[in-house]
């Protein structure tokens, strides 16, 4: 699915990002851990194609990233609230994220009433412009835009922050529902090794930029990764 | 505890994130600034002899004192309008040690540093303390002087007390502009006459000074009635913003234009949903009167196109020009999630190109009003209107994919110079030169007529070779979206 290759940014003198080789294989579900300043966003903001790498590339299904579009297609993402147009109401939001699809309004909303659950309550007809709502409920929207897109690719960055413990059950059930149906590529990044450990079957984990472990997860990883961590 | 506030204040001014920005640009404001305050100190110099100038043969301590009220009048519904409210800066004290009235002073003494509030010392001071010392004596001065800060004061507090209701209740504002309106018309059609109230108000304090003070009582009943106020309702989020039900809203027309009427439609939304892009466009609405500044009779009459061309050009394109300059900062807060998304950007360069359209020919149809002043004027305007949207719009748009500066769309816009930088200064130039550079030739040679149909076709031209500079400006933002887009999410 996708195939990095002597990846790397420099930012002044500091290389954020330097990874030699990396493929991930279409239905994996990998986590990204790593402490802040890893590297993490960076990588997702390369691979999104807006940041521009200092040498190496990234091939998603074998087209370079930076110089084609059609990756947008199948790829959906949710990193922070820059995503989120914040002047607009959650349905709006939707239905303009839906339209560059071809979605109708009808049928996105059609499509939200599965995420009634999900929402539990908080973001549909509240009569609220995004930018009002608390940043845990902004991310709920970003992440049901990005569901709703029916990817075959999924970016998020840290989808557990701000989000409340019902919800982030509720997000991991519905992550692993779709990789089961879809076969859904998924990388996640997360701080929450818990989280990471149970819905995600393969762990890279990054140190200043670099590529320092990459295995598949097992009984024994949370223990391994919470040695690591607290080394 | 008053000092250490107004210290953060002051760092907070200065420490500002776009405060760093192009050294030019706060130059230039720190220049706009002193030239202001020399016009404001130069007026009051010389105000006795301005008087006298306009207002030959009348007494000029009558005109000036009926001058006062008229000022406070006309500053009141300035500052309805523009003077902000200090609230937010009080969010990060209100959970700590910190009585609840140090807070209120706080805001209270904070709400005196406005320019409003020294630009009334700077005109009228220099008067009081030339003409009406010598002719009253020093002690009738200085109540003078003291009437007229209690004035800008009573001003201050009346403004921030009205705009304060005006959250809970929206309909506050309209009522008092409504209010101001209805004096000033009955002003114009001399039912009563504000200038003789003031007049007659203050020649009662040049005989009996003492009077002066009755202002200032004014002002002290305003502060407490302010202060009770704020003590009352110290939440900010009543203080701040209303909770007004939101809804969703579509725009059935654009949607004819698919994908390219969506965006412009999301556009649309951000203008009208946020207090800096409205204020940007009520500005243009103002524009619209400068024809009465630049259509003259004789230059009508002369086929004189040069001096009118400049001000149809402005207006066709005033929405173009002062809202494109910007582009596309103005979504930048957003800028990442449209460049991740499944959006064409040619179709994007194209909604721009839309929005233009729309807003150059829904100005030009108000201002074909000036129709009936000559129908020559509409020849220009036409020809205006084409090179706007024509040629205009591709300058605009070719100056906004080297913009890399974000807008804070939370603030307000009257002299906000956030997210000012080169290319707004440069794009005035090409903008509004070019026009004379097709024009002039044909002017000089003695054909103002052919030069008006040259700028129309060329303008006509570039409309129908859209594709090419759609293309042309998709190459241009292609090589530099990185940049743009790091740009924004500083």
């Amino acid at each position: 699915m996708l195939e990095i290759s002597n990846l790397k940014k420099v930012y002044g003198n500091k290389t954020v990002v330097n990874i030699e080789e990396l493929q991930i294989n279409a239905g994996e579900t990998i986590g990204l851990v790593g402490n802040n300043g890893a590297g993490k966003t960076t990588l997702f903001r390369m691979l999104l194609d807006l940041i521009r790498p200092n040498t190496g590339q990234i091939l998603s299904k074998g087209e370079n990233v930076a110089k084609h579009d059609k990756w947008k297609d199948y790829t959906a993402s949710y990193l922070d609230e820059g995503f989120l147009i914040d002047y607009l109401t959650a349905e709006e939001y939707f239905t303009f994220i839906g339209g560059l699809h071809n979605f109708s309004p009808a049928h996105v909303m059609d499509y939200l009433t599965q995420y009634t659950e999900f929402f539990n309550d908080e973001i549909l007809s509240k009569g609220k412009y995004i930018r009002d709502f608390s940043k845990g409920n902004q991310n709920k929207i970003g992440i049901a835009a990005a569901l709703m897109q029916n990817p075959e690719l999924l970016i998020l960055d840290e989808p557990f922050a701000n989000l409340d413990p019902t919800t982030q059950i509720r997000l991991k059930a519905l992550i692993k529902n779709l990789k089961q149906e879809h076969k859904m590529t998924t990388l996640i990044s997360s701080h929450d090794l818990n989280h990471v450990t149970d819905v995600c079957d393969r762990i890279v984990l990054l140190e200043k930029g670099l590529v320092i472990k990459d295995f598949l997860t097992d009984e024994n990883t949370l223990k391994e990764l919470e040695e690591y961590f607290s080394e | 505890m008053l000092i250490t506030f107004l210290n953060h204040q002051w760092k907070a001014f200065w420490r500002s994130k776009n405060k760093g920005g192009s050294i030019a640009a706060q130059i230039f404001i720190g220049l706009i600034l002193l030239y202001l305050l020399a016009v404001a100190v130069l007026v009051g110099l010389s105000l006795e002899i301005l008087i006298e100038k306009s207002f030959p043969g009348k007494d000029v301590l009558v005109v000036f004192n009926g001058f006062i009220l008229y000022y406070f009048a006309v500053e009141m519904i300035m500052r309805l309008q523009l003077q902000d409210l200090p609230t937010l800066s009080i969010i990060p004290y209100l959970h700590l040690k910190i009585p609840k009235q140090t807070i209120v002073n706080f805001l209270n003494v904070r709400a005196l540093f406005s320019a409003f509030n020294i630009l009334p010392l700077f005109i009228f001071i220099p008067f009081c303390v030339t003409a009406i010392a010598d002719i009253y004596g020093s002690f009738t001065a200085i109540m003078y002087i003291v009437a007229i800060i209690s004035l800008a004061i009573f001003n201050n507090y009346t403004a921030l007390y009205v705009k304060r209701l005006s959250i809970s209740n929206l309909k506050v504002v309209p009522i008092m502009l409504a209010l101001i309106f209805t004096l000033g018309l009955l002003e114009y059609f001399k039912v009563f006459s504000i200038a003789a109230i003031s007049n007659s108000v203050f020649s009662i304090i040049s005989t009996h000074p003492l009077a002066a003070l009755g202002f200032s009582l004014f002002a002290l009943i305003m502060f407490l009635v302010n202060s009770k106020y704020l003590r009352m309702n110290l939440y900010t989020e009543e203080l701040s913003r209303n909770d007004e039900k939101k809804t969703s809203t579509d725009y059935p027309i654009l949607g004819r234009f698919g994908e390219i009427g969506n965006l412009a439609a999301l556009e649309l939304k951000l203008i009208l949903r946020h207090k800096r892009t409205r204020s940007s466009i009520i500005m243009c609405v103002i524009f619209v009167f400068y024809g009465f500044l630049f259509y003259k009779k004789d230059f009508l009459k002369n086929d004189n196109f040069a001096a009118v061309l400049f001000a149809a050009v402005f207006m066709t394109g005033s929405l173009i020009s002062i809202y494109g300059q910007f582009m596309f900062g103005w979504q930048a807060a957003h800028f990442d999630g449209l460049l991740v998304n499944k959006i064409d950007f040619r179709k994007f360069i194209k909604a721009k190109f839309l929005l233009f359209t729309i807003m150059s020919t829904f100005t030009t149809l108000i201002i074909s009003l000036y129709g009936f002043i000559s129908w020559k004027i509409l020849a220009v305007q036409f020809a205006a209107y084409l090179y706007n949207i024509g040629i205009g719009t591709i300058i605009v748009l070719y100056f906004a994919t080297r913009n890399y500066r974000a807008i804070d769309l939370t603030k307000a816009a009257a002299f906000n110079f956030q997210g000012v930088g080169a290319s707004q200064w440069v794009l005035g130039l090409p903008y509004f030169l070019l026009p004379y550079v097709i024009f002039m030739p044909f002017y000089f040679a003695g054909l103002p007529y052919w030069g008006l149909i040259a700028l129309g076709v060329l303008g006509a031209a570039a409309l129908l070779t859209r594709e090419f500079w759609v293309t042309f400006l998709l190459n241009q933002f292609n090589k530099r979206k990185y940049n743009i887009a790091e740009g924004f999410r500083e």
